[in-house]
């Protein structure tokens, strides 16, 4: 009976400690994410930026807007596709280099993975600057078209869907190498070898064994480069210059221009359920691409 | 040389950067049907040829030749070789039968052929009904005949083992060691297989290539690298012995140093040195023709045998007694131990 009580016991305080030890991450998680985003909800549903702060009436007049503005479906197209490209480029450009990066046996190889992931270390703004240089009108290719006389007027690289395109695909392509080195797991060079032995040739080594095989890094390099392109607002802003119209820069001219805050917290919602539904397919495809 | 199948002649690997070479002028051939154990320490040489034979890396100098015709220069995916490698190497994303259906696959054989074939080598296995698993789903053993299948199913050339049993469980092992030479008499196919272990060696092969530091040292069947080794090297590395080195003073005769006349037989001429080894378990207690006494030092009792090491002039001597006897010997006995000149082991001619 004191054995069963004693044992009780020491297991309800070892559960007490777990909870105390869990309590300062639980309350910081609480603090700068739950609240936050509960109030980011409950101001999606007010009338204005001071009811959205002081409470008061519910109504759905911001996802009224959302829903039947054709303005903002077209942005959340752009939204999607803007994403959809970005990832698709950065996983297509980071592929190789992620896949030399995982087989090479070079003893740099630590120092080439470190340089691939290098421009994380410059702020995305100062990145996107680079690319203002470099595709503006005046910029070095057109200057370098111009001279050479291959071209008379100014090609648009920027201010523009595709100035953002690159320039997003180049800030998000350390993230696509990491995250595709992470999951190169079961890559190992005894399964090319075996593959070579029983007949196949490079090709169908790749095709059949390191593709097949690297999937998983492929696909979560690109639902991490999509969210981050659907959530990014300074490269579009700075590189649409206001020709580029997505969620992340409406949100951010509600907020702050039109001071519409319900509408700019409706949007953030939509961003959210656009993040949920990808996340959901990208598990479905896990759970396939492992069974 | 016809009847051999496979001829390696005077092959070299030296590694970019490498010093040394890895294998170094090593030859050696098997006629059709045989299975060979290369056997070594790691780092001898011996996944090196193996890895030279299936295509895997070039070779530096030297010659493969299967059945006459030479085949450095055929690329590992033409080459038609059957490999099972130390982790077996299956495809995680594939099933059994997908697996091992891959070789024919790639060789553009139907998928009626295809699924029949992978059938027949599942069952020549013995994983019938496991084609559709996926290969996490199998045993560690399951694993290795799955690879076994894969390899075989493409009818190759040779068959070749890297350190087949080393994943395996003690258990498994000698079941798998059992298997793995059943499948070989039953497809006749000639296999060459890597180990470092002596018992695997002796009790799989039909001849044994010890290697030592990429050189072959000796080839021969089991009880000739056992009985019969030409060096200290294969000598110490098969089995354990006392080494003895002695000056020929009559033909059959020589004089160790420290310990007394040694009778044996072989050809050495009178004042030649000459090194030998005694097996333990050529070793009697009592007198005999070469008997030498001492006092017992060392004591292991290992249920069929006890082994003792005895303290004989300057020598120690290691011998395994059965243990039906009587009384055994204790540590700090004097006992005499004995052993028939024929049951003296003559390494080689020392310098």
């Amino acid at each position: 009976m004191a054995a069963v009580r004693h044992s009780s016991s020491d297991g309800s305080s070892h559960r007490g400690m777990l909870l105390l030890l869990l309590l300062p991450g639980l309350l910081a998680l609480l603090t700068t994410f739950l609240l936050p985003l509960i109030w980011l909800v409950r101001a999606s549903f007010a009338s204005s930026a001071v009811a959205a702060l002081k409470g008061g009436d519910w109504t759905l007049e911001s996802y009224r807007t959302v829903l039947y503005d054709p303005f903002y479906w077209k942005v959340a197209w752009n939204t999607l596709y803007l994403g959809v490209n970005v990832a698709i480029f950065a996983v297509a450009l980071s592929y190789p280099i992620a896949l030399f990066l995982a087989r090479t046996k070079s003893r740099w190889r630590g120092v080439l993975t470190a340089l691939a992931v290098a421009p994380l270390l410059t702020s995305s703004v100062v990145r996107t600057y680079g690319w203002m240089v470099i595709l503006g009108d005046r910029g070095v290719i057109n200057a370098a078209l111009q001279s050479s006389g291959l071209t008379d007027g100014v090609i648009r690289l920027t201010n523009n869907y595709f100035g953002a395109t690159v320039a997003l695909v180049e800030i998000l392509m350390p993230y696509a190498i990491l995250a595709m080195l992470s999951g190169f797991g079961r890559l190992n060079t005894q399964f090319e070898e075996a593959a070579a032995l029983l007949g196949a040739n490079r090709f169908r080594v790749f095709t059949r064994i390191i593709l097949p095989l690297s999937l998983p890094g492929v696909l979560t390099a690109a639902l991490l480069v999509f969210v981050l392109a659907i959530s990014s607002f300074v490269t579009p802003r700075l590189m649409g210059g206001g020709r580029v119209f997505v969620i992340g820069t409406e949100v951010y001219n509600e907020a702050t221009v039109t001071l519409n805050w319900p509408l700019a917290a409706a949007l953030s919602v939509l961003l959210l359920v656009l993040f949920g539904s990808v996340i959901l397919i990208y598990q479905r495809a896990m759970r396939a691409l492992e069974t | 040389m016809a009847d051999h199948h496979l001829e390696i002649d005077n092959l070299v690997k030296t590694y970019p950067g490498a010093l040394k070479p890895s294998v170094d002028r090593v030859s050696l051939s098997l006629p059709r049907g045989e299975m060979l154990a290369l056997l070594g320490p790691s780092g001898c040489g011996k996944t090196t040829i193996l890895r030279m034979i299936a295509g895997l890396i070039p070779v530096t100098a030297g010659e493969i030749r299967l059945d006459g015709r030479g085949i450095s220069a055929i690329p590992v995916h033409k080459r038609n070789m059957g490999m099972v490698f130390q982790a077996y190497a299956l495809f995680p994303h594939m099933t059994v039968a997908e697996n091992i259906g891959f070789g024919l696959e790639m060789r553009g054989v139907g998928k009626a052929e295809r699924t029949e074939r992978v059938l027949k080598a599942l069952d020549l296995v013995k994983l019938s009904g496991y084609g559709e698993r996926r290969v996490s789903q199998l045993s560690g053993g399951q694993q290795q005949r799955a690879a076994i299948a894969r390899s075989l199913v493409i009818e190759p050339a040779l068959l070749l083992f890297d350190e087949p049993l080393s994943n395996l469980d003690a258990k498994l092992r000698d079941e798998m060691r059992d298997e793995i030479r059943d499948i070989q008499n039953r497809t006749g196919v000639t296999s060459i297989f890597v180990t470092h272990d002596q018992d695997e060696a002796l009790s799989m092969a039909d001849r044994l290539a010890v290697m030592s530091e990429g050189r072959l040292e000796q080839i021969g069947t089991p009880r000739q690298i056992f009985d019969r080794p030409r060096t200290d090297f294969v000598a110490s590395f098969i089995g354990a012995g006392s080494f003895l080195t002695g000056t020929v003073v009559a033909p059959g005769r020589a004089d160790v140093p420290g310990l007394g006349i040694l009778h044996f037989t072989g050809d050495v001429p009178a004042g030649g040195k000459a090194r030998f080894l005694v097996r333990p378990h050529r070793f009697v207690l009592g007198e005999g023709v070469n008997a030498f006494s001492g006092v017992v030092e060392h004591v292991v009792y290992r249920g069929q045998i006890l082994t003792i090491a005895v303290r004989a002039g300057d020598h120690r001597l290691q011998a395994d007694l059965p243990t039906h006897a009587a009384t055994l010997p204790a540590k700090g006995d004097r006992v005499t131990l004995s052993v028939a000149p024929d049951d003296v082991t003559l390494v080689g001619e020392a310098a």
